[in-house]
């Protein structure tokens, strides 16, 4: 029945045309879409950088959630930074004082940094903080601090909102999205007892620093102003 | 054997490719899904750096869900109307193929024009996906309608 095999060709290629013009439209939509959204990725400052600086270093959590390890668990000196995403002096010590140790006694395993909330200057540094541990909790929590800290806005003013944490973990790689906004409303508390420890300590700024190492035991640094000194500090205390 | 038509290769010589070209895929995806499931990436040939990029990009995962993964069941199902002579496969996998194509399109805009990386992996990938498309256009211009044995005996 060559007319019923004829019908059934063209049904079947009109159909396959069909497909053909929804494809384009979707790819076309989709490319759209990501050229003029809220910027994802690319709109954020410092990304290439952050991931040049933790590249191949491994992360991790520690004190129960609370706390961001950067570097090897088996480095003998443990370098602990009290810190507040809104805080510039603390954008200053991320950009400026931190980088080399990173690049050296962490990148060789002398000493691991564990970034711990100490959220002095208001609830949206809780928010930030929150935010940064459930990156932590998928291996993306110093990228996370990191990238907050170079695209980092004025103290308190409002730009902390859900998008510019979202638009955070997407640089940072967080890979599941939806897992990360989840975690991120439970993990307030976290934020709060590391708060509530820094303040034990004494601290009343931030960052603050504690180095913990065979040959010192604990010793609290305080607010050291270069990278020698906290050099110094992991020296003495490994 | 000639095929029915004799502009297109017969369709059993389409079919052997693209079962050829979509179990290669599926190496392909299976790589990159057993690479970047321990937080890690494929290894960039020459030492580049594009592939942890990529890996490292949000863009790489759907829902959760590693894009590459994905390419595995587009695979696997294009392997799979290799192995029928009907219009139903002709056009299933034509279907498929497009989807992949598509989804190839733009996952290329995205790694050059937003995470400003290029995986070799992802290329291979795009690369295999579009002669899929153009295996299954081929069977399906050349082939829809024809009787399934004489599709089956073509070749």
């Amino acid at each position: 029945m060559p007319a019923e095999k004829n019908d059934r060709r063209t049904k079947l290629l009109q159909l396959a045309a069909g497909a053909v013009f929804l494809a384009i439209v979707a790819v076309a939509v989709l490319i759209v879409v990501n050229s003029t959204g809220n910027g994802g990725d690319t709109s954020l400052e410092g990304k290439a950088e952050v991931n040049r600086l933790l590249k191949g270093i491994p992360q991790g959590m520690a004190l129960g959630d609370q706390g961001l390890v950067l570097g090897d668990l088996k480095a003998p000196v443990e370098l602990v930074e009290y810190g507040d995403l809104q805080c510039p002096v603390c954008k200053g010590y991320s950009e400026d004082v931190l980088p080399p140790i990173i690049e050296n006694e962490v990148r060789k395993g002398q000493a691991r940094i564990v970034f711990l909330n100490f959220t002095i200057i208001g609830e949206q540094s809780v928010a930030a903080g929150a935010a940064a541990l459930a990156a932590g909790k998928q291996g993306r929590g110093w990228n996370y601090v990191e990238l907050f800290y170079r695209n980092q806005g004025e103290e308190n003013s409002g730009y902390v909102t859900d998008e510019f944490l979202k638009a955070i973990a997407e640089g940072a790689g967080v890979k599941n999205i939806a897992e990360w906004e989840r975690e991120r409303k439970q993990l307030t508390s976290e934020v709060g007892s590391s708060t509530a420890d820094a303040q034990s300590l004494g601290f009343e700024g931030t960052p603050s620093f504690v180095v913990r190492g065979p040959n010192t035991g604990l010793e609290l640094l305080g607010t050291p102003d270069s990278t020698a000194a906290l050099e110094e500090a992991i020296e003495k205390a490994g | 054997m000639s095929s029915p038509n004799k502009q297109f290769p017969s369709e059993w010589a389409l079919r052997r490719l693209i079962a050829f070209v979509a179990a290669l895929g599926v190496g392909v995806a299976t790589y990159i899904t057993i690479a970047d499931s321990g937080g890690g990436a494929p290894a960039c040939l020459a030492g580049g750096s594009g592939c942890q990029t990529v890996a490292d990009s949000s863009y790489s995962h759907l829902a959760g869900i590693n894009v590459a993964a994905l390419g595995i069941v587009g695979y696997v199902l294009l392997l799979a109307s290799a192995f029928l002579a009907s219009d139903a496969a002709r056009f299933g996998g034509f279907v498929v193929a497009l989807g992949g194509f598509g989804f190839s399109v733009y996952l290329t805009y995205i790694e050059v024009f937003k995470i400003e990386a290029i995986c070799q992996w992802c290329v291979a990938s795009a690369v295999l996906m579009t002669i899929l498309f153009l295996l299954n256009a081929t069977r399906l211009i050349g082939y829809a309608g024809a009787e399934r044995e004489l599709a089956a005996d073509a070749g």
